[in-house]
């Protein structure tokens, strides 16, 4: 129980290096693993989804927003509140449909593709699918029924 | 500014090597090699005693008539070669430390890569762009500099070292 009274001001902090090598080499084992870049998109996404709904938990409880109105604001707790809170970057929301259901997060540093260069034999693998998942199941425990994350 | 740079591996094989386009690309491919053996040697006078003080930066191995070839070698055995013209006005010693160590850490940027595997050749575009950085730009524009697949040297005919028939 004295855990989660700290949960609110701690974070802990670990080494990004780590986090980023670590997140290559579970995408590199998949890639030798599946052979195939569409399974493997399939199978991060499927990761993420698995992160995703038990990290809206975490999140909720850390950051005590309260429910959003609209998908506006929905946006923006995503990439304001929650992508400081786990990647420590803010990525841009840009490119709105016209009907104001779709937009699209831009991430200019993204901790999980320092030093990442694609081979040209992987050209149609989506490296960063696990955040789409992350998002896709996070957002599907608050129960928004239509949600697809593309990348 | 460098006419030629390489990357060896520990069991000296190269890595990467890469030069300006001139006539014969192959003499430096040869003064390249041959500086193996200086490498070898100072490393081993260095010796066993003062691991911890042995500098990574090995200096100037030997010079030729035309060129200069400096070295330098990291502790996992990896070896950094670099030949530079000698009619360039005399580079300071602090200049080819300072390339070294942007080689050293583009070098490492590369074995972050995931896709990576320790012991490829060296493939990374961002790599690339560091070493045309540091080459002449022999003639603006025109020609590009020209990365050689090192598929002259093979590791049986490296591990024979020693003396080159002259």
């Amino acid at each position: 129980m004295s855990r989660q009274a700290n949960r609110g001001t701690e974070s802990k902090k670990m080494s990004s290096e780590l986090f980023t090598l670590t997140y290559g080499a579970l995408v590199t084992q998949l890639c030798k693993d599946y052979e195939n870049d569409e399974d493997v998109n399939k199978q991060l996404d499927k990761m993420g989804y698995n992160i995703g709904v038990r990290l809206i938990e975490d999140f909720l409880a850390r950051s005590n927003v309260g429910r959003c109105h609209d998908f506006l604001e929905t946006a923006d707790v995503i990439a304001k509140v929650a992508f400081k809170m786990y990647l420590g970057i803010t990525p841009s929301i840009t490119n709105w449909s016209p009907a104001g259901d779709e937009f699209s997060l831009i991430l200019e540093n993204n901790p999980l593709v320092d030093f990442v260069e694609l081979p040209d034999n992987h050209s149609s693998l989506i490296y960063s699918n696990l955040l789409c998942g992350v998002l896709r199941g996070a957002l599907e425990m608050i129960r928004k029924p239509r949600c697809t994350a593309d990348t | 500014m460098a006419v030629c740079v390489a990357v060896i591996a520990k069991e000296n094989y190269p890595l990467y090597i890469r030069s300006i386009p001139t006539e014969n690309e192959l003499k430096f491919h040869y003064m390249v090699h041959t500086s193996l053996d200086v490498v070898d040697e100072k490393i081993s006078a260095m010796g066993k005693a003062l691991v911890d003080q042995r500098e990574l930066y090995l200096g100037l191995l030997y010079p030729t008539e035309d060129y200069k070839v400096y070295g330098y070698v990291t502790n996992s055995k990896v070896k950094f070669v670099m030949v530079v013209d000698s009619s360039n006005t005399a580079l300071r010693d602090n200049e080819i430390r300072s390339m070294f160590r942007k080689l050293h850490n583009s070098y490492t940027d590369v074995m972050c890569n995931p896709f990576y595997n320790p012991g490829d050749r060296i493939q990374s575009r961002a790599f690339d762009g560091m070493v045309t950085s540091m080459m002449i730009q022999a003639r603006r524009g025109k020609e590009s500099l020209v990365a050689r697949a090192p598929g002259a040297w093979s590791p049986e005919e490296a591990a024979k070292g020693g003396a080159e028939d002259l």
